[in-house]
């Protein structure tokens, strides 16, 4: 799904925000990618939608060689990506509907089938009673459901977020990280920045680790206390889908993984924790 | 998305831009607007001078006076020497107190400065109509010249000479119409493309979660030009109202007088008007253009 290779990214002036990053993330896992300030998270992420280029290496998303993407084509790659971030990104102006139907408008779906793209992003979030109203009336928590609803509408084959927790309170951050498995769990491919360590040995699921732009572990951990998630049976996906052994129990990492820091490399190009989930 | 849908996106997401800044959104309609009238006044005094030029040219004449001392008989002579002239359409004699009775008819105010003179104060002359398919013939001019050299006349009077005059005035109307227009057009689409900037500055948020999700850059950038399209047409059909209001009123105020029958008897035609907003809607087109292609969304 993801695969990046010896991919190196340096800013103007010399500063090494990446330097030989390889890793595989196959369809349907939820990876965590971690690190502390300045570690090259966001670069990375940012590669991957194509909001920056690499200075080497090759990145495949979805079997698409990114960094050979001519400009023209770079929104068709993202329409299969839906991002979140920590600010939220929403326009203030427009009601929730408005932030939430930017793709479908721009994918040229009537008002009809906008509206119901935006019920069913919104429904999965637990807003779709906010449609009409404006995200400064909503809380932090609720503006960044709206913002994963925006990334959700299309329903996009990979979620990326760079650090969506990062302005909530814990319960609030709990919950949207809830909201992330949910997604998971339905069979996109998650991948979440964070620096949040309480909240990555709580849920568990593969890490990547990167420090001062070097990908330093990859490894799976076993969550101390992970959250139940489960679909409802109308919304369980069909029998042999992405997530569809998670759908049914509740999800928590496997035991059999290694996990601490340093840790080999066990899961890449395995199944996510969706698929893989007992 | 279809072309359809996207126009119409670009035409709403325009109307509501234009709406929110109303205030910048009419210095630009109104810097073009103000040159197009200028170009548009230009346009409209020139094509009158060049038709009333052509009708003119259709009337044109040689008269050629007689000096004091000629004779009925030599006016007579004259006259039908002057008719077998083969670039002659007709000619008429008039005669020293024919041409009194003429100015008093044709200036009754100034009746007077010949009333009271003895001898015939205008001299006696041939009017000979010009045939136009020999206006322009070097042989004509070999012809007057012989005339001027004649004993009896006096001068030669070739319409010839003033129309040709005036048609280089009409030339220096329009070049200095279309230094001008351009000049201010130049600065209208500089108006627009700042106002354009400016409303893409205060959408640069929507803009990055447009491309964020997915959208291409004709469909971010569409609206845009679409504002500054109708900027252009706002400012070109203000100018084309302006223009004909001024022309109302010149006529109105003014019917009999020289200026308004000289240089505004006719209004503009439908083909130059819409050529006057379509001016406008390209200038507007460009400034958005230019302006997105300075500075990148």
């Amino acid at each position: 799904m993801i695969q990046f290779f010896h991919v190196s990214k340096r800013y103007p002036g010399g500063q090494t925000a990446l330097d030989q990053v390889s890793f595989e993330i196959a369809r349907g896992q939820f990876v965590f990618l971690t690190g502390p300030s300045g570690a090259g998270k966001t670069t990375l992420l940012r590669l991957i939608f194509r909001e920056e280029t690499p200075d080497d290496g090759q990145i495949l998303v979805n079997g698409r060689n990114v960094a050979s993407i001519p400009p023209r084509k770079i929104p068709y790659l993202r329409r299969t990506i839906g991002v979140v971030f920590q600010d939220f990104r929403l326009i203030p102006r427009k009601t929730v509907f408005e932030n939430v139907t930017y793709l479908p408008r721009v994918l040229g779906c009537d008002s009809k089938q906008q509206k119901q793209l935006a019920y069913q992003a919104l429904r999965r979030v637990g807003l779709a009673h906010r449609m009409n109203a404006f995200p400064l009336e909503l809380s932090g928590g609720e503006q960044q459901r709206v913002a994963i609803a925006r990334a959700l509408v299309n329903e996009p084959e990979i979620l990326i977020a760079d650090e969506p927790t990062g302005n909530l309170d814990p319960d609030l951050a709990r919950e949207i990280l809830r909201l992330f498995l949910e997604v998971n769990l339905r069979g996109t491919t998650v991948l979440l920045a964070t620096h949040d360590r309480d909240t990555i040995q709580r849920v568990g699921r593969r890490v990547l680790a990167l420090d001062r732009g070097r990908l330093v572990s990859d490894h799976e951990l076993a969550g101390s206390d992970p959250p139940e998630i489960s679909l409802p049976p109308a919304e369980a996906p069909p029998p042999g889908a992405p997530g569809e052994a998670a759908s049914t129990a509740a999800l928590e990492a496997p035991a059999d993984f290694d996990v601490g820091p340093g840790a080999p490399t066990a899961s890449a190009g395995k199944p996510g924790a969706a698929e893989g989930a007992p | 998305m279809t072309l359809l849908q996207a126009v119409r996106y670009f035409l709403r997401e325009a109307t509501v831009n234009l709406l929110r800044g109303f205030r910048v959104s009419l210095v630009a309609v109104l810097t073009i607007a103000v040159s197009l009238l200028l170009g548009g006044s230009f346009l409209l005094a020139s094509r009158n001078l060049a038709g009333s030029v052509t009708r003119w040219r259709g009337e044109m004449r040689v008269v050629v006076y007689l000096k004091p001392e000629a004779t009925s008989q030599d006016l007579a002579r004259l006259a039908a020497e002057a008719a077998r002239e083969p670039w002659a359409a007709g000619v008429e004699a008039v005669s020293a107190p024919e041409a009194r009775t003429r100015f008093q008819h044709v200036f009754p105010t100034l009746a007077d400065l010949v009333e009271g003179a003895q001898d015939d104060p205008l001299p006696a002359s041939i009017e000979i109509g010009l045939r136009r398919d020999q206006a322009a013939r070097s042989g004509l001019d070999r012809r007057l010249a012989a005339w001027r050299r004649r004993p009896e006349v006096a001068m030669v009077d070739d319409d010839r000479e003033w129309l040709a005059q005036l048609e280089t005035a009409i030339s220096v109307v329009r070049g200095v119409g279309l230094v001008l227009g351009g000049i201010l057009l130049g600065a209208a689409i500089f108006t627009i493309g700042s106002v354009i900037r400016l409303t893409a500055y205060l959408h640069h948020e929507e803009i990055a979660v447009m491309r964020l999700v997915g959208a291409t850059e004709f469909y971010i950038r569409g609206p845009f030009y679409a504002e500054g399209l109708l900027q252009g047409l706002l400012g070109g059909a203000l100018a084309s109202g302006g223009l004909y209001t001024a022309f109302r009123l010149a006529h109105s105020r003014g019917a009999a007088s020289l200026l308004p029958s000289l240089f505004a008897a006719e209004f503009l035609t439908a083909r130059q008007l819409a050529a006057l907003v379509a001016v406008g809607a390209l200038a507007g087109l460009l400034g958005a253009v230019s302006s997105l292609r300075r500075e990148p969304l």
